[in-house]
């Protein structure tokens, strides 16, 4: 197997707030491989953009701080470089984009001044070459009148198209991976499908790597190879997409799963909602953050902290019951009704 | 079907007119927000009202409680009309009808405490005083699952899912009838929207309310409403029991919409094929002779760009109580469809 593109390891960030410390990242660590979209879902207040944030070097300092870990290039640190070399990572080898991009833009220069900048900036192209490559980019995206669009304000631009702008001007230095913070949350669902589609597509088409943040479990579903479950600053749970949907092992993702409605099932009477509510980050308990609400929680969560565990090959979950995992336990948390054959 | 539906809109048209272009330049037009819908319901009954941002769902229910004034239209409560009541004699109505918002943040005024949130509408309505409003606003409370002790609190110290408890327990203070939910759980996070849209079903069967519920998760609205209506620039286009709506789109739109929405189950979102309507929405400020879909519409022939179609029954479903506004999907009697039909025989 190919070394990974990038290797988070054991990052931690916390923020000064006036109602304490929030340790909004608390130990994250993954890969993410070559061509591959990685999906990092969770609740707000999970830790999923704080992470990438991070990544970027655009955590606020003060009051945010990057306590701990590393974040691996191709093998230089991220997390170690001065906001110099940053400049030179951010856009041209890290893209990103972000959910609302009526902010993202900035809305007193036309979209040509803006998406030229890049790569100006970058590839050091002459002001005519770098228009040139921005109509084609914005053609690439599926915006008609490339040219003519290139003079006109974000604010000319409708919702769907100012999104389209943001990917456009993310992808145009060619970077290796594109980081998309809730990229389509936004956007109505006939927009969000087109986005999605030219995401996917522009993927196949130039073998990026993207790591995709998102609440919506719908959208990890259909575009995402691997998965990453955040819950209270950690990785609770880590799997292939498929497998993730069809036996998820930690059980906030199972609770999670069973607490959507959903468009292709018969609705049954009551959804099963996850009591309560996740912790105030500024008094996160000891133990398994999850536990308050955990319909299977031990006595030994309340103490421990489960670490993220291998469980199987590529796969890793944080719970004590995959210490324990008898037939019976399986059973008791897994969302297919049918016991473990053999036992 | 002889009862009187505790809600009946008719015709509903919002228009905003707007100007534009500076002083030198102006530009008048009109924003068609609302354009000529009906529909009612029934005591106990859920509506649901779909469709993406800019297609009238929010207008609507405002124009029901006279947040802003229809331009045509009636809106009967209980059988009587109420459009064209004076504020004063309105009064005793919007006991009837009470609304819950999208943002819990924003429609809780941060200066009160709960208990003054959720008893402002008794004294309002002059329903109770001193004691017994205590003892009504604590009832109200547990109603909807929140701890008394939380009644001198003010709304910064509570989670958005508890926000969102507290404003539908300002809304059934005055014991309504009916609850317009304007999107609900969409500024909820995935794990609490369960909780409230159990306790919005729970609260239909002890109170027999009836909902207007207005929501652009298709997923969320099939769950918890007995019959769709799907909205686009200003028109409802397509009306049905929720299950024969999701199963069986009649209407273009209809089908382009449900097919956007994402599946979380890798597996089916693979097996689906899905239809990408071309561009977006267009603006309602210009007035669409035809079926307002038609430039979007991958089904169109001329006349969807001529005539308007209104809400019918496909040909040969004459007893469901499915109906859309579409030309090609509906046919019309004695028209080209059965030509069709007839020639294939």
């Amino acid at each position: 197997m190919n070394p990974p593109l990038l290797s988070v390891e054991d990052l931690h960030v916390s923020f000064q707030t006036d109602e304490g410390l929030v340790e909004a990242v608390r130990g994250v660590s993954f890969d993410l491989g070559q061509g591959e979209t990685l999906g990092i879902v969770g609740e707000s207040g999970s830790g999923k953009s704080v992470t990438n944030l991070a990544l970027m070097g655009l955590i606020p300092r003060p009051p945010g701080r990057i306590d701990r870990g590393s974040a691996k290039l191709a093998g230089r640190d991220l997390i170690q470089m001065s906001q110099k070399e940053l400049m030179d990572v951010r856009g041209r080898r890290i893209g990103m984009i972000f959910q609302d991009p009526m902010t993202a833009l900035n809305p007193l220069m036309t979209v040509g001044q803006q998406l030229t900048e890049v790569t100006r900036r970058h590839f050091g192209l002459s002001r005519a070459a770098a228009q040139t490559r921005a109509a084609e980019m914005l053609e690439m995206v599926g915006i008609s009148a490339p040219e003519s669009r290139l003079r006109d304000y974000p604010h000319q631009f409708s919702g769907g198209m100012r999104q389209r702008v943001m990917i456009a001007m993310a992808l145009s230095c060619e970077p290796e991976i594109l980081i998309a913070d809730e990229p389509t949350t936004a956007l109505d669902v006939t927009i969000q499908a087109q986005i999605l589609e030219l995401l996917g597509d522009l993927q196949r088409r130039r073998g990026t790597s993207i790591i995709l943040v998102t609440h919506d479990l719908g959208v990890v579903a259909g575009i995402c190879d691997r998965v990453l479950v955040m819950y209270a600053g950690r990785v609770v749970e880590q799997a292939t997409v498929t497998e993730l949907f069809a036996s998820p092992r930690h059980p906030y993702t199972l609770g999670l799963l069973r607490s959507l409605p959903r468009l292709d099932r018969d609705h049954s009477l009551r959804l099963e909602a996850i009591p309560g509510q996740p912790p105030d980050m500024t008094r996160v308990p000891a133990g398994c953050s999850f536990r308050a609400r955990c319909p299977v929680a031990l006595a030994r969560c309340a103490d421990d902290t489960p670490p993220l565990r291998e469980v199987a090959t590529g796969r890793s979950s944080a719970c004590w019951h995959d210490d324990a995992r008898q037939p019976a336990g399986v059973a008791s948390i897994s969302p297919d009704p049918s016991p473990v054959a053999g036992g | 079907m002889s009862q009187t539906p505790i809600l009946q809109v008719r015709h509903l048209q919002v228009h905003f007119p707007f100007s534009s272009g500076g002083f030198l330049r102006p530009v008048r037009g009109l924003i068609r927000a609302v354009d000529d819908i009906s529909f009612e319901i029934a005591e106990g009954e859920t509506l649901g009202l779909v469709g993406e941002s800019g297609c009238g769902k929010s207008t609507t229910a405002r124009a029901i409680v006279g947040l802003v004034k229809p331009t045509a239209g009636d809106i009967l409560l209980e059988g009587q009309r109420i459009s064209d009541l004076s504020e004063r004699a309105m009064l005793p109505h919007r006991r009837v009808v009470q609304m819950v918002f999208q943002d819990p943040f924003a429609s809780l005024n941060p200066r009160m405490t709960i208990g003054s949130i959720i008893g402002e509408p008794l004294r309002v309505h002059g329903l109770a005083r001193g004691r017994d409003l205590q003892l009504e606003v604590l009832r109200l409370l547990d109603l909807v699952g929140l701890n008394p002790r939380f009644l001198n609190r003010y709304p910064h110290e509570f989670s958005g899912g508890q926000r969102q408890r507290i404003g539908i327990a300002r809304a059934l203070a005055v014991q309504p009838k009916v609850l317009l939910c304007d999107e609900p759980v969409s500024a909820l996070d995935v794990s609490i929207q369960a909780q409230i849209i159990n306790l919005l079903m729970d609260l239909q069967q002890q109170l027999g309310l009836s909902y207007l519920f207005i929501a652009h998760d298709l997923a969320v609205v099939r769950h918890i409403a007995d019959r769709v209506g799907v909205m686009y620039l200003g028109r409802i286009v397509e009306m049905a029991a929720a299950a024969e709506l999701y199963d069986h789109p009649l209407h273009p739109y209809t089908e382009a919409l449900m097919s956007a929405v994402p599946i979380p189950d890798p597996v089916e979102s693979a097996k689906r094929s899905r239809i990408v309507l071309k561009g977006e929405v267009p603006s309602p400020d210009r007035e669409y002779p035809g079926c307002a879909l038609a430039d979007r519409c991958w089904l169109v022939e001329d006349r969807c760009r001529v005539d308007r179609p209104t809400l019918r029954n496909a040909v040969g479903r004459e007893e469901s109580a499915q109906q859309a506004a579409c030309w090609v999907r509906c046919g019309e009697r004695g028209d080209s469809l059965q030509d069709a039909t007839g020639a294939d025989s």
